[in-house]
């Protein structure tokens, strides 16, 4: 697999890990945010491990940052039955997803 | 000098008497302090489970320490303590209250039993909500033991919504590799999710046997266990899922 692939799959399981974050803090369920955020934990996990198989450098980091904005406001926009709070929350949860796998 | 005893049913009065042995001790006339150590706990169970005399115990216990915190309108004790012999991690405990009292309540239970609890605080309002529109409710409260009388409305609603958020976890597993447990943990989402939507009860017992009958015990409890699948083993998975989840799409669309 091309670093190019590798990056994309990346991106691609950031994307849905932090659109269970993100649905756990605006779902006004209590009872369920925990199992959410527990989903989103098992992925970014698997997003760990996907990361580790590369060494990213400056521009690659740049580029998993604005890709991850991009496809994660996509991805927010199209799941309707998320509250529309979610969109604010993108930045925050980026940064902080990105410092836990070093790619700030 | 003190005794332990049990208050009794008196034909006026409730009462507790002196032991024979301490007629010395406490006389007639002397003045004596009544103090509450253990409260009675009647135990409602569903479904008739069966219980261990160490599980009973135990669990008369904890529920006599929720009684006795404030705020708690109803506590079930829930989860596989109650229907697996030993195979279990913990102590599922959900808890009907207004109050936010989680901290107060592992504290109390962890300084009393040194055990390993999950404890989870619903409001009323929501709690009523909830077994009506959720799924993974439902089949956490079909089987259950609480110290007041519970049972799950017959009528159900569909909350699409709701619906679509259970769904999020299966979907995503059948694209992104993932430990075999968040397999096992989104099947048994997806089998509750479409027993809810048939109108069936939602029995956890049930589901187990169902996803043995498609994969064979030994997957089974690999994936339960959470041990590391073989590819071949992941696309079978996967394929099942995926059918079930083309399922429930069905019949959401149908409802």
């Amino acid at each position: 697999m091309s670093k190019k692939d590798t990056l994309r799959e990346l991106v691609n399981i950031l994307v849905k890990s932090l659109r269970h974050k993100i649905g756990s803090i605006v779902n006004e369920d209590a009872l369920y945010a925990a199992k959410y955020a527990k989903d989103a934990e098992i992925l970014l996990k698997e997003a760990q491990k996907v990361h580790l198989r590369e060494h990213w450098n400056r521009d690659d980091k740049i580029e998993i940052k604005e890709r991850l904005a991009n496809e994660l406001r996509i991805e927010l926009t199209s799941k309707e039955f998320i509250a529309d709070q979610k969109f604010d929350y993108i930045e925050k949860e980026i940064k902080e997803a990105l410092r836990i796998l070093d790619l700030e | 000098m003190q005794f332990v005893h049990r208050i009794s049913k008196g034909s006026r009065f409730n009462q507790i008497y002196v032991p024979a042995s301490m007629n010395e001790v406490f006389e007639v006339g002397d003045l004596v302090e009544v103090r509450l150590i253990e409260k009675k706990t009647k135990i409602y169970t569903s479904c008739n489970i069966q219980l261990s005399a160490f599980k009973k115990k135990l669990i008369n216990q904890i529920l006599s320490i929720l009684q006795r915190i404030t705020g708690i309108e109803q506590s079930f004790i829930v989860g596989s303590f109650l229907t697996s012999k030993t195979d279990y991690n913990d102590i599922d405990i959900l808890l009907i209250s207004n109050k936010d009292c989680e901290k107060e309540v592992y504290s109390r239970l962890m300084t009393k039993f040194d055990l390993k609890f999950h404890v989870l605080v619903i409001p009323e309002e929501r709690f009523q909500r909830l077994i009506k529109i959720c799924p993974l409710t439902r089949s956490m409260l079909y089987y259950f033991v609480s110290h007041k009388h519970f049972s799950l409305p017959a009528t159900t609603e569909i909350d699409k919504q709701h619906l679509e958020f259970l769904l999020m976890m299966p979907e995503d597993l059948l694209e992104i590799k993932a430990n075999s447990r968040a397999y096992y943990d989104s099947w048994r989402r997806l089998l509750a999710i479409e027993r809810f939507l048939k109108g069936e009860a939602i029995d956890n017992i049930a589901i187990i046997k169902d996803i043995e009958r498609s994969l064979g015990k030994l997957l089974h409890t690999y994936m339960r266990s959470n041990e590391p699948l073989e590819e071949i083993h992941l696309k079978k998975i996967r394929t099942h899922m995926d059918q079930k989840i083309h399922f429930i799409r069905k019949l959401l669309r149908a409802s």
